[in-house]
């Protein structure tokens, strides 16, 4: 599934990340790579969603979101 | 992100301060870091009030040097350079060039000593991603460990003694905001800069490093040149992920691929590129360095900043509470600013006029001096000084906004709004105190990260109809529109929001085609108290920049219109400055304009004086309305008195009895073109001469090219 589509709260690893060359380099080094573990802490008001990685928190637009492909993880 | 945004982008208009130090003698120290990692905090509290804000040689962003003193015996200042924050040195902004220019792209000799490297302990891995690459460059580094305390308050204990160990630097815990750990860090500067030692690259794993090896072997020993100019590590490195650097040759770029084909098949996962493989040995390294020196929770709990933004980001009350922190930052940029400005104005036209009066004597005697020192230099110095209180408030309340995190947030909530005009989320902030003064506004921009919509910002912020417009729209409306009047004032507004987002869209296409439509991915900093020192600092930097570039041009055109209202045009009576409006060269010029307007129905030299007039201040129409018809009658522009009925007969008489159409005209006309000389002069410090050259232009087009439409068309219609 995507980032899009997952719930609120789930821990999430990330498998893919499939978005355009230059999106992808800069979600690369803001952690979003392979394994890493995600979770969506909220989504916004006009779209998009917070994302938590390790300590930090990130927004993401709704496409960007679409295009990170993630499993669940036990809880 | 928000940390670049401290810094203005200045072009060509500068007031040629340098941003590297002018002491060639000195060490040279840069402080890089992530934004958000409370580097330029650091930077204020080694440096205090021995800063200055310059051009970076070159190139179009501002940041700020200072002198560091970093005590010891003879031990002379340090050149600290404050470069603006950054994810990486892939940069993605002109603000993020900046590092990569520094440490990579300069000449040896012109490269720093010594980098400060700010580390944010409650957000280890993502900021060791960079100090990786910056180690690739193998200057000597010392870590500043920040934000240990909100680490803290998170259950993270980072071990300085084992980060320094997995680092292979120095590191120094500092709390900038309370100053402690500053001596020390003086201190493992004074040591590292007395014997610098290169830093040693971090260590990416074996098969990239047999990859990166092989490949900076054959820079050293096939491009001597190429391996002088840039460090070789990190040239391998970049070539390896896909770096097109347009000084290299198509051998080594051949090299550099075979070893990254060969380096991706070794790895055989269908999804990886040489790119990917490099950033996660990045990450490796970081999780090896956080595994060895920090102690805490496994996984990241939820803190009270996740808490609070499930309030502040929700669905359901995200957007009324933005919208209620935009009405806030409105009110307070016209309600509570008006007051002040005008007890400002009215000081500069009573006691500081009467002191000039004194001084040189009285401009209605007669004599250049008077009217020169008088009207002209008391009234435009006046004039722009009134505009203080405005953008201290501005620029308080942005700062206050940035440190305490919120503004990140605003720009998340308002980013689908935005996307409309290509603008992101943050945008929407300049736009809506565009509404009170364009100047603020413009100002205000410089929030945005990605000089392409800072430029596109600018010249789209003066089609934001500003309170100032406001008073004349109501004393035409009232005098022509009767009943209706309220009408055609919000007409007004809806006409201004439509200009700002057709103009938006076609600069997007004409001159900006290069801005890609970014994706939004912003970090979100935990939120924080702002402090009282940091904002004054703030405030007082932008706004010492603002009367800079700003006081020039304001004198010059009050001075010019001054000129030309006091000089008499052929056969008008009386000497120089003695003249009424009509028989000035002002008179004149209004008489030589008037004709470019008569396809627009207000071909009349009277409305074309107003619009030279409003032209330095739209607060001085209605007052050049009443001089030309020689009324005195006027009362702070919402009464038309006498006005009324010239201005009908003018109307009336320019538009062949198509008054409405006209009036409408002249009303969409002086919604569109230049909104004030201030205006310009922000423009100039924000978006460079040449595109406010081209703006003012523009405004100018789009203003006459519908106020022609709107008369025409009404006139058919009527």
């Amino acid at each position: 599934m995507t980032l899009l589509e997952s719930p609120v709260g789930q821990s999430l690893a990330l498998l893919r990340v499939e978005t355009d060359p230059r999106c992808r380099l800069r979600l690369l080094e803001l952690g979003f790579v392979p394994g890493a573990t995600l979770r969506v802490v909220g989504r916004g008001a006009t779209g998009g969603l917070l994302v938590a990685h390790g300590d930090a928190r990130t927004a993401l637009d709704s496409a960007t979101a679409a295009g990170l492909q993630v499993e669940a993880l036990r809880a | 992100m928000l940390d670049s945004a401290r810094r203005t982008p200045n072009s060509c208009c500068g007031d040629g301060n340098s941003a590297i130090p002018a002491d060639p003698g000195a060490a040279r120290v840069a402080l890089v870091g992530n934004p958000n990692t409370g580097k330029s905090t650091l930077f204020n509290a080694l440096t205090g009030a021995r800063q200055r804000v310059g051009n970076w040689p070159g190139k179009t962003v501002e940041v700020a040097s200072g002198s560091w003193r970093t005590g010891g015996e003879g031990a002379a200042p340090v050149a600290l350079v404050d470069l603006p924050g950054t994810y990486s040195l892939v940069p993605r902004s002109p603000d993020e060039a900046l590092a990569r220019d520094l440490l990579v792209d300069r000449a040896a000799q012109g490269r720093p000593h010594l980098v400060v490297f700010t580390l944010d302990a409650a957000n280890l891995a993502r900021n060791l991603y960079l100090l990786a690459q910056v180690k690739d460059t193998g200057v000597p580094l010392i870590v500043a460990l920040t934000m240990t305390d909100t680490a803290a308050a998170r259950g993270i204990e980072v071990d300085p003694q084992a980060l320094s160990e997995a680092v292979d630097a120095p590191v120094v815990p500092v709390l900038p905001r309370e100053r402690k750990g500053l001596d020390t860090l003086a201190i493992a500067v004074r040591d590292a800069l007395a014997e610098p030692r290169p830093c040693p690259a971090a260590d990416l794993g074996a098969v990239v490093e047999d990859a990166v090896r092989g490949l900076a072997d054959h820079i050293s020993s096939e491009e001597p040149e190429l391996a002088a100019r840039h460090p070789v590590r990190w040239t391998a490195v970049s070539l390896l992920s896909g770096d097109e650097a347009p000084s290299v040759r198509g051998a080594l770029r051949e090299a550099a691929a075979a070893r990254a084909r060969t380096l991706v098949a070794e790895n055989g996962s269908p999804h990886e590129d040489a790119e990917l493989l490099l950033a996660e040995g990045r990450y490796l390294w970081a999780h090896r360095v956080h595994a060895a020196a920090v102690r805490g929770p496994a996984e990241s709990r939820a803190t009270w900043t996740d808490r609070v933004d499930r309030v502040l980001t929700s669905r359901w009350a995200g957007l009324p509470l933005f919208l209620g922190v935009m009405w806030a930052i409105f009110q307070a940029t016209t309600t509570l600013a008006k007051p002040l400005q005008d007890g400002l104005q009215g000081f500069f036209s009573g006691p500081v006029t009467s002191l000039a009066v004194g001084l040189v004597g009285d401009p209605d005697q007669g004599g250049w001096l008077p009217g020169l020192v008088v009207d002209g230099l008391v009234g435009g110095v006046g004039q722009l000084l009134s505009f203080v209180p405005l953008m201290a408030i501005m620029y308080v309340l942005l700062a206050l906004l940035e440190d305490s995190g919120y503004f990140a947030r605003a720009a998340f909530v308002a980013d689908r709004l935005m996307r409309v005009l290509g603008l992101p989320g943050q945008a929407f902030l300049p736009l809506i105190v565009g509404f009170g003064c364009n100047v603020p506004a413009l100002s205000a921009s410089r929030i945005l990260s990605n000089r392409q919509h800072r430029l596109l910002l600018g010249m789209v912020i003066p089609f934001v109809t500003c309170s100032a417009r406001l008073t004349v729209y109501v004393l035409l409306a009232g005098v022509f529109f009767g009943s209706s009047a309220g009408t055609v004032v919000f007409l007004m507004y809806v006409l201004s929001i439509v200009l700002v987002v057709v103009m938006g869209l076609a600069l997007r296409r004409v001159l900006f085609r290069d801005s890609a439509r970014e994706p939004l991915i912003l970090e979100l900093p935990p939120y924080r108290m702002p402090t009282l020192r940091g904002v004054l600092l703030q405030t007082w930097q932008r706004l010492a920049g603002f009367l800079r570039t700003a006081g020039g041009i304001v004198v010059v055109t009050v001075t010019a219109v001054w000129l030309l209202s006091s000089v008499p045009a052929g056969s008008g009576k009386g000497g120089f400055g003695g003249v009424s409006v009509a028989q000035s060269l002002f008179g004149a010029l209004a008489r030589c304009i008037a004709p470019v307007f008569s396809w627009a129905g207000f071909g009349e030299w009277h409305a074309s004086a107003t619009l030279v007039t409003g032209f330095v201040a739209k607060e001085a129409v209605i007052s050049t309305m009443a001089q030309t018809y020689q009324t005195a009658d006027v009362d702070g522009g919402a009464q038309p008195g006498a006005l009324g009925p010239q201005l009908r007969a003018t109307f009336e008489h320019a538009s062949g009895g198509h008054t409405l159409p006209a009036v409408l005209a002249f009303m969409v006309f002086l919604l569109a073109y230049t909104p004030c000389m201030t205006t310009i002069a922000a423009q100039r410090t924000e978006i460079g001469n040449k595109l406010t050259a081209v703006s003012f232009v523009l405004q100018l087009a789009v203003a006459w090219a519908l106020a022609v439409l709107v008369f025409q068309v009404g006139s058919l219609i009527a």
